[in-house]
């Protein structure tokens, strides 16, 4: 397209080009939902089988469904090397996704350690609500950035639902607001984006 | 009129260059390469002048064994290319 190297072209010509090299910028949509759909099944499986263990079988250590999130944090950090690789462009909206992402981490591990020494070991009665509230902000933040609705709605899902379980008696029973949650704001949003991610 | 416009930034591929990299946070030469539809020796020598005239960083490394070029706007380059603008609509108002 650029035959011309001279500099003999008319100020109109320089803001088509422009226009048309900011349009080509846009990266098509990068993200392909897997990760979304990765975490948001996991986190549903467990979430269920802990409120099976807890609920049905009474066992004592059902938070220990759980452990199997760490296998899933290593698988991540190499699929993101492997992505990175492939990216050839880094927008300024990659950049700041991954950095909310990393700050839902760096929460979410701080929060492990903090909410017992908080609550004063009362903890359980206190993490489905204290979840569902940081689990909404970086899908919604996610959602903004990239304009993408079901991301929004998600988010702002987590957040209903986080109200709602508050007003859930039963402990066991709150449990089950977590694979909601998931299902709103992970999968669904994820099957979505990896339907956009496909058609273009 | 033209006069005011800056010659480093009026010229197509240069140009080109410096509103893929006002897009993004930093490109890859491929990805440059690619969007500009230009020929790799071309868009180096227009890639050294960007660079000379302290427009753009550009940062040699090394990804999977192979030599790999990454471009980045600095902020003196971001200030030429809204100047050029600038002028560029003023040069279509008066001529409105």
């Amino acid at each position: 397209m650029i035959e011309n190297p001279e500099n003999n072209f008319s100020p109109q010509q320089s803001l088509q080009l422009i226009e048309s090299m900011i349009n080509r910028a846009k990266d098509k949509y990068a993200e392909d939902g897997f990760m979304y759909l990765l975490w948001g099944w996991l986190v549903f499986a467990c979430s269920i089988m802990q409120f099976v263990l807890l609920h049905v079988f009474g066992y004592t250590y059902h938070y220990i469904v759980w452990l199997a999130t760490i296998p899933v944090f290593i698988y991540q950090a190499y699929y993101v090397k492997k992505k990175r690789r492939r990216q050839k462009a880094v927008t300024y909206a990659d950049s700041i996704i991954s950095y909310v992402w990393i700050t839902f981490a760096i929460v979410i591990f701080l929060l492990c350690f903090l909410v017992g020494p908080l609550t004063s070991g009362e903890y359980y009665t206190h993490i489905v609500h204290i979840l569902l509230a940081i689990y909404g902000m970086p899908v919604f933040l996610t959602g903004v950035v990239i304009k993408f609705k079901p991301l929004i709605y998600g988010g702002i899902a987590c957040w209903v639902l986080c109200i709602l379980s508050t007003f859930i008696k039963v402990y066991d029973y709150q449990f089950l607001c977590v694979p909601a949650a998931m299902l709103a704001a992970w999968i669904i949003p994820g099957y979505l984006l990896r339907a956009k991610y496909k058609s273009q | 009129m033209f006069k005011d416009l800056d010659p480093i930034l009026h010229s197509q591929l240069r140009l080109a260059v410096m509103s893929l990299l006002i897009s993004v946070k930093q490109a890859e030469f491929t990805f440059l390469k690619e969007k500009t539809n230009s020929t790799a020796g071309n868009l180096s020598v227009q890639i050294q002048k960007l660079k000379e005239a302290g427009y753009i960083e550009v940062i040699k490394e090394f990804k999977d064994n192979y030599p790999n070029t990454t471009c980045k706007i600095t902020a003196k380059g971001i200030k030429a290319f809204e100047e050029y603008v600038k002028s560029l609509q003023q040069y279509l108002q008066v001529k409105k």
